[in-house]
């Protein structure tokens, strides 16, 4: 009781209870050398889910609540192993793009990083999430950081999320009304409702493919009344 | 006289017509020296290569093989001792993996179905080598190395897959047959069953 007119007054005066974070999860790119001959190649361009998550940091930015922060994770393997395919070095022009925006890149390894990383609670080290959104390859039961870079066509067990992983996840890492995106393709088949029930919050997926080949924010394929669903 | 000439014709006659040929300059000289090094005319060599080039005529098969892009494959790479695998590069569209590897007593019935990592700076894949990946499809190697401890995410089936770390392999050639035992899938989802990856290929 002696803390309430304390909270009010905080909340008169404007002042945040409590900060949160807003997550951006960047996945990695393919290797050309697995791609290249392919009929659908992926990943020509190696920035699609850099340039997608900056675009939307930008976006959010504008909303965002007092005290609340971006923290922007990305993994860092695909972009190691794609810098040395290419020859150019992919993590300082991702910290570089990052810095435009006053963002660093976290880099996480694989999923138990992620995991550990996911893990909150509330204090001001750890601060709930209050959004999640994820670019990156996908199907629906599957995000995969690592996508045709380790081996050809698929994801290596370690660093990839399967909905079996999903209980990995707290829900009481997220605030009550955390809102989660994933804008990878056919999460929204699957992945999504999974999300829901296992982690307890409702997650934006796509039915269909998601295109990033425009650059910037992911829109649905064409052609294949694909549609975002909960 | 008369007789006189009758008689050296007598004589004469057969002794030309039954004499030794004259030496010609591309017949062979035998000289008998006690010389080990004696040096071959060019006549000699000239009729060595031509038996050489009837022992040595291409044959079809060789050819074909020699043409094949897999011909660029070394021989041999990375580290090539200890246990080892015979593996048959098999591809199949939008599936991830490799191909199919199994041991030597095996039959390829009892292969494994499998996606290859190769080890930086010991042993990239056998296809680095080649133009495009598919160049040694249905190329058989000998593959060094080990099962990782984890597997990979086959995202068309939704199964895992094994994964082999190579360390060396040797090439073996083209395989006599394909093999075409479908990778493995699970029961409610075949090859391409969601088929529709991400369509980012910018």
């Amino acid at each position: 009781m002696r803390l309430l007119p304390i909270l009010c007054g905080l909340s008169l005066l404007g002042l945040p209870l409590q900060a949160h974070d807003v997550l951006l999860i960047s996945g990695g790119p393919a290797l050309r050398s697995f791609e290249k001959y392919k009929k659908a190649s992926h990943d020509k361009y190696w920035g699609n889910f850099i340039d997608s998550a900056l675009t939307r940091a930008e976006e959010l930015k504008k909303d965002l609540k007092a005290g609340d922060k971006i923290v922007w994770l990305v993994f860092r393997p695909s972009y190691t192993r794609r810098t040395a395919e290419d020859q150019t070095d992919y993590l300082k022009i991702i910290e570089e793009r990052g810095a435009k925006l006053g963002l660093s890149p976290t880099y996480f390894d694989n999923k138990t990083q992620l995991f550990t990383l996911l893990r909150r609670d509330g204090s001001k080290e750890k601060p709930k999430i209050c959004r999640l959104e994820y670019f990156g390859h996908s199907n629906k039961k599957c995000w995969m950081f690592d996508y045709s870079n380790r081996v050809d066509g698929g994801g290596l067990e370690p660093l990839v999320v399967h909905v079996d992983d999903l209980e990995k996840i707290s829900g009481s890492s997220f605030t009550s009304d955390a809102e989660c995106v994933s804008y990878g393709c056919h999460s929204g088949e699957e992945f999504s409702q999974r999300w829901r029930m296992i982690v307890g919050r409702p997650m934006v997926g796509a039915v269909g493919k998601t295109d990033y080949s425009d650059g910037g924010m992911p829109k649905l394929s064409n052609g294949k009344d694909g549609s975002w669903v909960y | 006289m008369g007789l006189l000439i009758l008689f050296f014709v007598w004589i004469a006659i057969p002794a030309v017509c039954l004499a030794p040929p004259l030496p010609t300059r591309f017949s062979p000289v035998v000289e008998e020296t006690n010389s080990e090094s004696s040096m071959a005319l060019p006549s000699q060599e000239g009729q060595e290569a031509r038996e050489d080039e009837e022992i040595r005529k291409p044959v079809d098969e060789k050819v074909v093989r020699a043409t094949l892009a897999a011909a660029h494959t070394p021989a041999k790479h990375g580290e090539t001792s200890g246990e080892s695998w015979i593996a048959q590069r098999t591809m199949v569209e939008d599936y991830c993996g490799w191909g199919w590897i199994k041991k030597d007593k095996d039959s390829w019935r009892q292969a494994r179905w499998v996606a290859l990592e190769g080890t930086r700076g010991t042993c990239p894949l056998p296809h680095t080598f080649l133009p495009r990946p598919e160049d040694d499809k249905n190329y058989q190697y000998r593959f060094f190395g080990t099962f990782a401890p984890y597997r990979a995410y086959e995202p068309q089936a939704d199964v895992w897959v094994d994964v082999f770390i190579l360390k060396g392999f040797m090439s073996l050639g083209p395989a006599k047959e394909e093999i075409r035992r479908p990778p493995p899938a699970q029961a409610s989802s075949g090859v391409n069953r969601f088929a529709e990856r991400g369509a980012n290929v910018r």
